[in-house]
């Protein structure tokens, strides 16, 4: 490709002033010594200039107070999902401290009243250690379904609050 | 970016509402008029408005500060823009108008509108047409186009900042930029013929 034909393909670009320095420099040089190149960019820069000059279009005033109340609608409700969600977290964290907590008492009261229905037959050091064994798995057993029945009411009551807010929502 | 904008982007990642008021009037109508090229259609772009505008309160925290905000807006209004004509016709983006826009010009030229000085209220009633053809000529162009001209010239991008907004290398840019000129061109040459063009 000739130079002449390398700066023609840059002639609408000068026009959209789109070219870098060193091109402009090299359109302008070129420009000044050939007059088909120096008539073609006079075409294109009409057109560049009509361009520039087009009418903006512009959002009715409806569109505009429609966009930032919807926008706005939007930035509060996640502003509260972020909230609930941070909620959330300090709940199930200070659910969880409470059940560690909890053992020591459940253990506790279990053992004490525990002790009472338990049935005493045996006092040998064998049959308490398997009774003890026993009680201990019955405990844990008490404590884990103690446990999750807190967790499974505690999850229903967050499901259905949830469906609950997500419909009042929908409703405003 | 400038530094009003650049501070109620900053206030909008912290959740400030009247913020968003101030960037929605700012780019108002800048993006209207990007969206309005895209699609054509106003009550589409009207839809895309607004959409874009809940996507910026979605994604404001993702956004990184150090970039070109006018770039990240423009390009989130653009993959919605793009989704939609995907979803209204999913050959429209390489594709011109079917239907040729009304040519009521046919006995002057083009180059003969646009070279002639504005002044009389003659001259300015001709200068508003030769931007209503320009415009039409324009809208008549495939979607690549249309929305390198405008980012362009009536938004004012320089080609690197159109190169992020369109997701493609700078030369890519430069040569689509140059490609839009000439099928705008070679669009005005074959509505008005006899032009003195070349």
């Amino acid at each position: 490709m000739s130079e002449h034909d390398k700066i023609r393909e840059l002639l609408a670009l000068a026009a959209a002033d789109a070219l870098t320095s060193a091109e402009e420099k090299q359109v302008a040089e070129h420009v000044r010594s050939c007059i088909a190149c120096s008539n073609e960019l006079a075409v294109w820069q009409p057109i560049a200039s009509e361009l520039r000059r087009l009418p903006t279009p512009q959002p009715s005033s409806w569109l505009v107070q429609a966009t930032l109340a919807r926008a706005q609608a939007k930035l509060t409700e996640q502003a509260e999902h972020d909230w609930n969600r941070r909620v959330m977290i300090v709940v199930v964290a200070f659910a969880w401290l409470l059940t560690i907590a909890s053992w020591p008492v459940f253990h506790f009261v279990s053992g004490r009243f525990g002790s009472l229905l338990r049935p005493q037959f045996s006092h040998t050091y064998f049959s308490q250690m398997l009774l003890n064994e026993t009680w201990l798995n019955q405990t844990w057993i008490n404590f884990a379904a103690f446990t999750a029945l807190g967790w499974l009411a505690g999850g229903v009551a967050a499901v259905m609050l949830a469906v609950r807010q997500r419909g009042e929502r929908r409703l405003a | 970016m400038a530094v009003d904008a650049d501070a109620d982007v900053v206030r909008l990642r912290r959740g400030d509402l009247s913020a968003l008021s101030g960037l929605i009037a700012r780019y108002q109508n800048r993006l209207y008029r990007y969206l309005l090229r895209m699609v054509r259609q106003p009550a589409d772009a009207e839809d895309l408005f607004q959409q874009t505008w809940l996507r910026v309160v979605e994604k404001i925290r993702s956004f990184d500060a150090s970039r070109n905000f006018d770039a990240w807006l423009f390009t989130l209004a653009r993959n919605l823009a793009i989704d939609h004509l995907r979803r209204i016709r999913p050959q429209s983006l390489d594709e011109p108008l079917a239907q040729p826009l009304a040519n009521r010009w046919h006995s002057e030229t083009v180059a003969d509108r646009i070279s002639s000085k504005d002044h009389t209220p003659l001259d300015h009633a001709l200068a508003a047409e030769r931007r209503t053809e320009i415009s039409e000529a324009m809208a008549a162009l495939p979607m690549i186009y249309r929305e390198v001209l405008t980012l362009r010239f009536e938004d004012e991008m320089k080609i690197e900042e159109i190169a992020q907004v369109t997701a493609v290398p700078v030369s890519t840019a430069k040569s689509r930029l140059r490609r839009s000129l000439e099928q705008l061109r070679y669009a005005l040459e074959a509505r008005y013929p006899g032009g003195t063009w070349q």
